[in-house]
């Protein structure tokens, strides 16, 4: 399948099948948007060569140039394919991803090192890997899928693929600071929640948009609240304990809120009823006071929170360092390779490669530079808002806004964490972040995105039989 | 955009609604930013906890710290990392300079001056500027009094022995060395490679090497003491440079009744029954004259005359030091004292008397400049990329009149060249040189030898030089610490020459 994403294939007619003929068409938008993203990435890397030699040359130019080989690849495999598919999406995941790149390549390279025959790779390379793998997935998703059926006709199956998957790491996974969160499988580690997420998405598109005339027309009253059918409340209720869940057994609070987040906002785009958003958010507020009561790690998490420099040095100690990172970026920051001050060799913030890249970038781009990365992921979430806006029915509608919402809402989780705007979460920086199983699984959101914007692709099917039959008993209302 | 009209969607409107709410949240986040980015940039950009502030320190070399003749006392080596860590020119600095390292903090004018010597001291300008230059900090380079010269004379001339020797410019306050030993290697603290074996092996040595015993130590002051008694007695008018006692002569042979406590004087069979004044009373150290003269001059004002002389609280000084007591206040009658009994017994320096060397260098000190006690100061100035800041002399007390410290004055100068002066401290005088001192012999209530001490002066007539010198259960005053004093006044005359 990878092959499909080949550029350099030369020879178009053997290519599979399942792409059907070869129609080239340009992509002028993206074509112009990746020019630019190369200028900028190619200038940060030059500021970055200037910040860490000196000299006014791009540092270490291969890694970059090989980013820049990829994304150029998967534009022309794009164009060859000959997709109607969004143009601004991987221009800006491309820049984010860009950015990725010259941070890891600037920080420590030995916060990760693998060892490929016989020689070490460090952080900028093991993320470039990373980074081309995810470019590669993308496109080829993009391309490659043209049908939803796989989706759409499975979503018990994918839900309880997701409960598995929880209830592996629940079971089997490893514990990494207090927190159950990744799965070993052999060689392979990575994040199930990453995944999880998408899964949720898919199953909750079908059952929204399956359900979604009986949700927004039928009612159960109470006093004079104005409720959908309480069995149709079950999923909610089972997202919610799901939600709980995660947060006593895994102790991921960062997963939990983007989960229940997502969850509440797909229940709302589907049904417009802002009834359910306002109990589901009464609900997980009452969880979390009452986690916060029971579980010690929850209530630390919130007193952090609410006073980090009370323990400048021991608990708050992240959060504070980011604060300080922020703080001496100031408005246009101190430049890439210039900041992030080490002390005895270490950078200044733990895990910041993971957990505070918005710091780092913060500090070495300023607040000016903060924003336009928030910018960046706005877009992604307006480009994958404007793809379920614009979809053709109600399941490409939801799966679309979910897909841009998980993005969104988790770089907002984040952000949020770094700016003490939240509780800090464990939650990765889409596209930014080190990390394998973040960048393929948000690699995956893009190339269904992306698959989900061409006009070209299969129509969906006409509505089942079932939905026929409910509503011949009560009419849907116009469209 | 997202809604058009032929293809209105019901779904388009919440989509929309949305999409409003995460541009709200996001623009939360952008204040937040801002807030942080800007609003408490400045001053969070000054944290102790900010890592900005503590690589400074490891990168920016600090100032130098430079004796009175130039000798530059302090380097900035480089480890395996390359950062920059301090060495010291010799041990005998070590108690005065301090050391400044990443892992065990600051001590020392290293401490008292970090954020000159670090290039951090407040300067908003250069901060506003720091990110544009290329060398933002501006370490400063401290100028002192001390000489390294006579700091060495003085380490070596305490020898094996634990104790202290003060010396200053009576006329200005400069101190001229500031000795304490045993001293330690404070090179081997800041450099990373040995720090932790070095710095242990310090906190565990029970000869206590890492105490400031000049600053920081507090001893029994015995004799020395009663130059205190003479200040307080004179300065209140309760005697006068001829007082004698009538009880005195009486009790040399057994003893002075004080409320059914007898105060035995030292030896001195030589002064037979003659009635001793100031000068002969200190002279031959005489306890009965000075338990005599405490009682007439009263705790309060015994109390009072020492708190001139800096006595009850710290010393404002450069360096922290302990603050000396004549009582520890734990009585009720004048001054703090228990009783009659306390107080005759503190006015020779043996009640509940503790004082630091230092505290007895500026009794000398007082008296050498007239009755006039000048602020100590060991940094005489701030130089840096911006010219320079002197500390000047400043006054810190006028203590007592210029005929009542003369009086005094010749009073010590008798303790040290009279005949039977010279007696008690053999070795202070230096040749060619009227000198003035006073030596005490600490009784430590039979835990071992007593306290050697010695206080003094010279030359008598227009001091240049106050000394004291504290040698810890080293015996008599007359036998230690008198030697050493006159060793290192006539090195410290020598050197002014």
């Amino acid at each position: 399948m990878t092959g499909a994403s080949r550029p350099a294939a030369p020879r178009p007619v053997e290519l599979p099948r399942i792409l059907g003929d070869i129609h080239p068409r340009p992509r002028w938008t993206e074509t112009r948007l990746l020019l630019v993203v190369a200028v900028a990435l190619v200038v940060g890397s030059i500021s970055l060569g200037a910040g860490l030699t000196g000299r006014l040359a791009p540092y270490e130019p291969t890694l970059l140039v090989i980013y820049l080989v990829t994304l150029a690849g998967a534009h022309v495999a794009n164009v060859l394919a000959g997709r109607r598919s969004d143009e601004v999406l991987l221009p800006v995941v491309g820049l984010l991803g860009g950015i990725s790149l010259l941070l890891m390549q600037r920080l420590p390279q030995d916060l990760v090192t693998i060892d490929v025959a016989g020689s070490t790779l460090g952080l900028g390379a093991v993320q470039l890997i990373w980074l081309v793998l995810a470019i590669i997935v993308a496109t080829t998703l993009g391309i490659v899928v043209r049908s939803d059926s796989w989706l759409r006709q499975y979503k018990y199956t994918w839900a309880a693929a997701g409960i598995a998957l929880l209830l592996l790491t629940f079971v089997f996974g490893t514990d990494v600071a207090g927190q159950r969160l990744s799965l070993r499988i052999g060689p392979f580690a990575g994040q199930p929640s990453e995944l999880l997420k998408v899964i949720l998405v898919v199953f909750l598109a079908g059952y929204l948009s399956e359900n979604r005339s009986l949700l927004i027309e039928q009612d159960t009253r109470i006093g004079p609240i104005r409720l959908p059918p309480l069995p149709y409340l079950a999923p909610m209720v089972a997202m919610w304990a799901i939600a709980l869940l995660i947060v006593v057994v895994q102790r991921d609070l960062g997963a939990a809120l983007l989960f229940f987040a997502v969850f509440l906002a797909l229940v709302y785009a589907a049904t417009g009823r802002i009834s359910l958003v306002v109990i589901g958010a009464i609900l997980f507020f009452a969880g979390s006071a009452l986690m916060a009561n029971i579980f010690p790690h929850v209530r630390d998490r919130i007193d952090i929170w609410l006073d980090p420099f009370a323990d400048p040095l021991g608990s708050g100690y992240q959060v504070v360092q980011s604060l300080l990172a922020f703080a001496r970026g100031g408005l246009i920051g101190v430049g890439l390779g210039e900041g992030l001050p080490t002390v005895g060799g270490r950078p200044p913030i733990p895990e910041v490669h993971t957990d505070f890249p918005l710091a780092a970038l913060g500090e070495e781009l300023g607040l000016v530079g903060v924003i336009a990365i928030l910018g960046l992921f706005f877009v992604v979430i307006e480009r994958g808002l404007r793809i379920g806006a614009a979809a053709a029915d109600d399941f490409r509608a939801i799966l679309a806004t979910g897909l841009a919402l998980v993005v969104g809402v988790q770089a907002f989780i984040i952000a949020a964490g770094n700016l003490k705007v939240l509780p800090l979460t464990g939650v990765t920086l889409p596209f930014v972040s080190y990390g394998g199983s973040s960048l393929l699984v948000n690699a995956i959101v893009v190339g269904l995105l992306l698959a989900l914007s061409d006009r070209g692709v299969e129509p969906p099917p006409p509505p089942s039989g079932v939905r026929r039959w409910r509503d011949r008993l009560r009419p849907r209302r116009a469209r | 955009m997202l809604v058009t009209g032929t293809r209105k969607r019901p779904l388009g409107r919440t989509i929309v609604h949305v999409a409003v709410v995460l541009a709200l949240a996001f623009g939360v986040l952008a204040g937040a930013g801002g807030y942080w980015a800007v609003v408490r940039s400045s001053d969070l950009s000054q944290s102790p906890y900010d890592p900005a502030v503590i690589a400074a320190s490891r990168r920016v070399p600090r100032g130098d710290i430079i004796d009175r003749d130039g000798n530059v006392l302090t380097h900035n080596e480089k480890d395996a990392n390359g950062e920059l860590y301090r060495s010291y020119s010799g041990d005998e600095i070590s108690h005065v300079v301090g050391y400044a390292s990443p892992r065990y903090g600051r001590v020392g004018l290293e401490l008292a001056y970090d954020a000159e010597l670090s290039g951090l001291a407040g300067d908003p300008l250069a901060d506003a500027l720091r990110k544009f230059g290329t060398n933002p900090y501006d370490p400063k380079d401290l100028h002192l009094s001390m000489s390294w010269d006579l700091q060495r004379a003085s380490v070596s001339a305490l020898g094996s022995h634990r104790g202290a020797v003060v010396m200053l410019d009576p006329r200005n306050g400069e101190v001229l060395a500031l000795a304490s030993t045993p001293t330690y290697d404070a090179s081997a603290i800041t450099n990373p490679a040995t720090a932790d074996r070095a710095f242990q092996s310090l906190r565990d040595d029970a000869a206590q090497p890492l105490l400031p015993r000049a600053t920081l130590g507090r001893y029994v002051p015995g004799s020395v003491f009663k130059i205190v008694t003479a200040i307080a007695g004179l300065g209140s008018r309760a005697i006068t440079p001829d007082t004698t006692y009538k009880e005195q002569p009486p009790a040399e042979k057994d003893g002075l009744l004080v409320e059914g406590f007898r105060i035995r004087d030292g030896h001195h069979p030589q002064t037979g029954d003659a009635l001793l004044d100031l000068t002969s009373a200190t002279e031959v150290s005489c306890n009965i004259w000075y338990a005599l003269t405490g009682l007439e001059t009263g705790g309060e004002q015994l109390v009072a005359y020492a708190d001139r002389l800096g006595f009850g609280s710290s010393i404002p000084f450069d360096l922290p030091t302990a603050p000396s007591q004549v009582t520890n206040e734990s009585g009720s009658a004048p001054g703090g004292f228990v009783d009659d009994v306390e107080l005759a017994n503190a006015a020779y320096g043996q009640g509940e008397t503790f004082v630091t060397p230092f505290q007895m260098a500026l009794v000398a000190s007082t008296i050498a400049n007239g009755g006039d006690l000048m602020k100590p100061r060991i940094v005489t100035s701030i130089s840096g990329r911006n010219g320079s800041r002197q500390i000047g002399p400043s006054p810190m007390a006028h203590v007592l009149a210029p005929n009542d410290a003369a009086a005094i004055n010749r009073a010590m100068v008798r303790a040290v060249e009279g005949p039977l002066g010279r007696q008690f401290t053999t070795g202070a005088k230096v040749p060619g040189v009227t000198t003035a001192g006073k030596s005490g012999t600490a009784e430590l209530g039979g835990r071992g030898e007593p306290h050697s001490w010695f206080i003094g002066f010279a030359p008598a007539e227009s001091p240049t030089v106050a000394i004291a010198v504290l040698v810890e259960q080293a015996g008599r005053g007359a036998e230690v610490a008198a030697p050493i004093a006159g060793r290192l006044l006539a090195k410290a005359l020598e050197t002014q020459r």
